[in-house]
């Protein structure tokens, strides 16, 4: 097992290598950089030409690179140029933000998706079943962005229970009940909207699975040795159907940190998904590359994740 | 394999590639206003816009609507007496989070600057024409034969800790500025290059800068090497920076400290109480603000996104904003709970002509026209006459852009001189003058060749962004074929904003023609943009008439109001002779405000100061 995992850890180092180096070249390839938002009459050509010398933007990209890397390696990522601060505390400040985010929507969608997909699976071809199933392929169909802006007008500016935009209502006192209850409020509906679209997949892959391991023979078995229903279903049955569920949880927990792009966008959320659109749009180069690097790490992590939580779940395919 | 399933194989594969198709085919759902204004003004892109021209036998559509920006207030109508105290929360319209570089000395973008503006001011203020005034917290007297400026400090204004502002403060920002450590963009514009000494002090051989002398607590002067208009309308630097706050603080450490960033100060009429970074800033009144204690109790800035601006107004989220999307305002026209008031923008969209390329090594424009195919005068002006920009503002814009005329906007109201017949939209006459000049139609294709009957081809560049970035290139390009004229898309697409920005300022050869925009700063002088010397002169237009007419405009004897008028008048003339660029469209700058908001002007200079402001309610009123 742990031969494994430093196994696949070692494989990681050259692959993100390979997607820092990747990164640097496309970004550089881009057109316009950080400071060709700056055409504005009012400021002197020279004061941009010498912040561009000073920034190192003129240097070819490999040596770009190699100050990047030298950096790096000491936890460095530079400072973001539209900011004037170190990307580390700038990414700090987000990632908190977005992981609350995401933290929320993996509860709901647990929450929401497990019971449903056990409903479903356990009822299957009944009405409730049909329900279920219809939610489920409406949710398919409909794109996040749709619905996460839906919600938004409709709870938020509609009915206005909810907050409409930010983190924090302004001026609280940061660390006061008040202020963790505002966070929250302001959490809930794009936590909500994350989840109620995100929950689909899951019902559908549990709902499948407890079909298809209630026809199993040892299923037949616990039922003829006189197990209760509710037992062969909570332990026979919901165990041998998590497994796909348990993969993907992995996943799940990268999307802990890298967010949700349309739901930050919609809802003006500062989280790590705003924060890279925005970082792109505005050539904000030494952000684009910090956070591609972290979220191709979580990636890696992620897949590494999936398969520990398998092999415990699962001791049929744990690794030798 | 059976036949039945040959066929479910089938079916699986057409619908998988009828999916894909369909993805490839419709892909506008991301917001095409991406992010254009990193700096202040900058350039201009055109922003989303519903061009919503569904033909609807309805009385009045709103969406075709003609609207008139004179029939706009610049000041709110409630003119009830104010309630004692109040909260005002300030939308700031951004699609992106405000940077957080709350001072004047160190900020870049336009959202960082429409916080500051609440709790620290200029020392001069400005009056319509951005020309400084005597009312502002300090004041100051020119004295044109010894070429030096004298400033004191009105005895009453303090920094929101309590300290006094004195000289010695506003000095240090220049001394700041002018630091080699300095890590900001405000260096190098002439209100500090123009300061006597400024050099020694810059290459570090003083301490301090040779050209300013500080007299006492209050006052001091300083030496220009030559005094031009410019200083007064927007060139000196008049923001103060608190020494005692920053001068621990290495220079180049400034703006990521915390007085820059979690506790700014200023002397403004309102105090920073808390930031939420990115997001919001909570402010409370200042009740030592030198002009009087505010009316409001407290103000608070938040970021709104422009796609739920409508209904953060509406729902009274917000009372006032930063910026408010013409487009959308024909659609909310009716909105029970605000009023729309409107001002000239300080912008305009023009379309450029490449005339001839930057020389890097020597800073300066090489005119060239006998070398571009662009270089005839005529070919322009026809180009110019031959588009109908009223139109194009009405059918794209609701009457919101209009025609515009000369490259001084009528927002400089003293300057802008609208005697000037620009060409207007006239086919015949665009005919007549291409006929002039020799391009004339040989092989009868409909198009006309030029004067040596080569086949021309003039290449466009526009930028993409919004919905009526190509319906408005498809336009012009449609009415330059009206008179022979074959005009292509460069790369037979619009340009992102980055690349087109990139291959303009580059002088890439494909580039004939391009449609930019332009905001304008306070101070009237257009050398900046179309000087000899200036790098963003992007259509590389350079002649000595213009040279002499721009140098004039920033001489001694243009310290004369009227003088530097004639001045300008001039230029405008001989920008429409020669028409390096010619302006398409002015616009109107809309901004709505809540019902029970009083004391609010948008026009500069208005002498409505935000300490004023007030609410005739505790609650925002809310849209029925």
């Amino acid at each position: 097992m742990w031969k494994f995992i430093v196994r696949r850890l070692i494989i990681t180092m050259p692959q993100i290598v390979v997607l820092s180096l990747f990164v640097f070249i496309l970004a550089s390839l881009m057109p316009g950089d950080a400071l060709s938002g700056q055409i504005d009459p009012n400021i002197s050509r020279d004061a941009i030409d010498e912040m561009r010398e000073r920034l190192g933007m003129n240097d070819p990209w490999y040596i770009q690179y190699k100050d990047w890397v030298v950096g790096a390696v000491q936890g460095d990522f530079g400072d973001s140029f539209r900011f004037k601060m170190p990307v580390t505390d700038l990414i700090w400040g987000r990632i908190i933000n977005t992981f609350w985010l995401s933290l929320v929507s993996v509860i709901f969608i647990y929450a929401i998706g497990l019971p449903l997909g056990i409903i479903s699976g356990r009822y299957n071809d009944r009405l409730i079943d049909q329900v279920i199933t219809g939610y489920t392929y409406l949710g398919f169909a409909t794109p996040l962005f749709i619905f996460a802006l839906v919600t938004l007008w409709v709870f938020g500016f509609h009915f206005g229970w909810f907050p409409t935009g930010g983190s924090v209502a302004p001026g609280l006192e940061p660390g006061s009940m008040e202020y963790i209850l505002s966070k929250l409020h302001h959490l809930l509906l794009p936590g909500l909207s994350i989840a109620l679209i995100g929950v689909v997949g899951t019902v559908q892959y549990l709902r499948s699975e407890i079909i298809d391991t209630k026809q199993k023979d040892f299923i037949l078995l616990a039922r003829a040795k006189g197990a209760p229903e509710s037992r062969v279903y909570n332990r026979h049955i919901f165990r041998n159907s998590v497994l796909p569920i348990a993969a993907f949880f992995g996943y799940e927990i990268t999307m802990l940190i890298s967010g949700s792009v349309f739901v930050e966008r919609i809802y003006s959320y500062p989280g790590m998904g705003n924060l890279f659109i925005e970082s792109i749009l505005l050539r904000d180069y030494s952000v684009v590359t910090a956070l591609v690097l972290l979220f191709g790490l979580a990636a890696i992590i992620g897949a590494l994740l999936s398969d520990i939580i398998l092999s415990i779940v699962d001791p049929r395919i744990r690794i030798k | 394999m059976s036949k039945s399933l040959w066929g479910k194989y089938l079916f699986v594969l057409m619908l998988a590639l009828f999916l894909v198709l369909a993805a490839c085919g419709g892909d506008d759902t991301g917001d095409g206003e991406t992010d254009e204004d990193p700096g202040d003004t900058t350039e201009e892109t055109d922003d989303p816009d519903d061009d919503g021209d569904e033909p609807d036998d309805d009385p009045v559509d709103p969406e075709d609507q003609i609207y008139d920006v004179s029939d706009f207030d610049t000041a709110v109508s409630n003119d009830g007496e104010p309630i004692d105290g109040g909260d005002v929360t300030f939308g700031l319209v951004s699609d992106t989070v405000f940077e957080g570089t709350l001072n004047w000395n160190f900020y870049q973008g336009n959202p960082d600057s429409q916080i500051i503006q609440f709790f620290d001011e200029a020392l001069l203020s400005m009056d319509e024409n951005y020309t400084y005034t005597q009312d502002g917290a300090a004041t100051y007297e020119a004295d044109q034969d010894a070429n030096t400026i004298t400033f004191t400090i009105r005895d009453d204004v303090q920094w929101h800790d309590g300290e006094e502002l004195t000289a010695e403060d506003w000095v240090y920002s220049y001394e700041v500025i002018a630091h080699p450590d300095y890590t900001g963009i405000r260096w190098g514009t002439p209100g500090f290059t123009l300061i006597e000494g400024i050099d020694e002090y810059r290459e570090g051989n003083t301490d301090s800068i040779p050209g300013i002398e500080i007299h006492d607590e209050k006052s001091f002067t300083i030496q220009y090497e030559r005094l031009t208009p410019s200083l007064l309308t927007g060139g000196v630097w008049t923001y103060a920076l608190p020494k005692h706050v920053f001068e621990d603080i290495p220079v180049a450490e400034m703006e990521e400290s915390d007085a820059v960033r979690e506790e700014p100060i200023g002397i403004g009429p309102f105090v920073v109480d808390s930031i939420v970074p990115g997001e919001s800033v909570s402010m409370v009144k200042n009740e030592n603000y030198w002009r009087g204690e505010p009316n409001l109790d407290t103000l608070t800035v938040k970021v709104v996104n422009p796609n739920v601006v409508v209904q953060e107004l509406e729902t009274g989220g917000v009372d006032i904003v930063s910026s408010f999307p013409t487009d959308q305002y024909p659609e909310n026209a009716d909105m029970s709970n605000v009023e729309f008031l409107a001002d000239i923008d300080l912008a305009y969209t023009y379309i450029g002509f490449k005339l001839g390329h930057w020389d890097e090594d020597a800073g300066e424009v090489v005119y060239e026209p006998e070398n571009m195919k662009m270089g005839n005068k005529n070919l322009r002006k026809a180009m110019w006459h031959a588009v109908d920009n009223d139109s194009v503002g009405e059918q794209f814009y609701n009457g919101l852009r209009w025609s515009g005329t000369t490259l001084i906007v009528p927002s400089h109201p003293d300057y802008h001189d609208d005697s000037i017949e620009a060409p207007s939209y006239d086919p015949d006459e665009a005919n007549r003058l291409l006929d002039e000049a020799g391009y004339e139609d040989i092989d009868g294709d409909g198009l006309r060749e030029d004067p040596d009957g080569e086949e021309l081809v003039i290449n466009f560049a526009s930028m993409s962004g919004g919905d009526v970035a190509e319906p408005i290139a498809n336009y012009y390009m449609q009415a330059w074929e009206a008179v022979g004229l074959n005009v292509e898309l460069v790369d037979g697409r619009l340009l992102e904003f980055n690349s087109f920005y990139d291959r303009v300022e580059a002088d890439d050869p494909e580039i004939d023609i391009y449609q930019g925009a332009w905001g304008v700063g306070s101070d009237v002088d257009p050398s900046g943009l179309y000087g000899r010397n200036a790098a963003f002169n992007y259509p590389r237009y350079a002649s000595e008439e213009n040279d002499r007419l721009l140098e004039e405009g920033i001489s001694d004897e243009a310290f004369d109001v009227e003088y530097r008028q004639e001045v300008y008048s001039e230029w405008q003339e001989l920008m429409v002779e020669e028409i390096p660029v010619f302006p398409t469209l002015y616009r109107a700058l809309m901004l709505p405000a809540n019902d029970r908001i009083v004391n609010y002007d948008i026009a500069p200079g208005s002498g409505v100061y935000w300490y004023e402001l007030g609410v005739t309610e505790d609650e925002p009123v809310v849209a029925e």
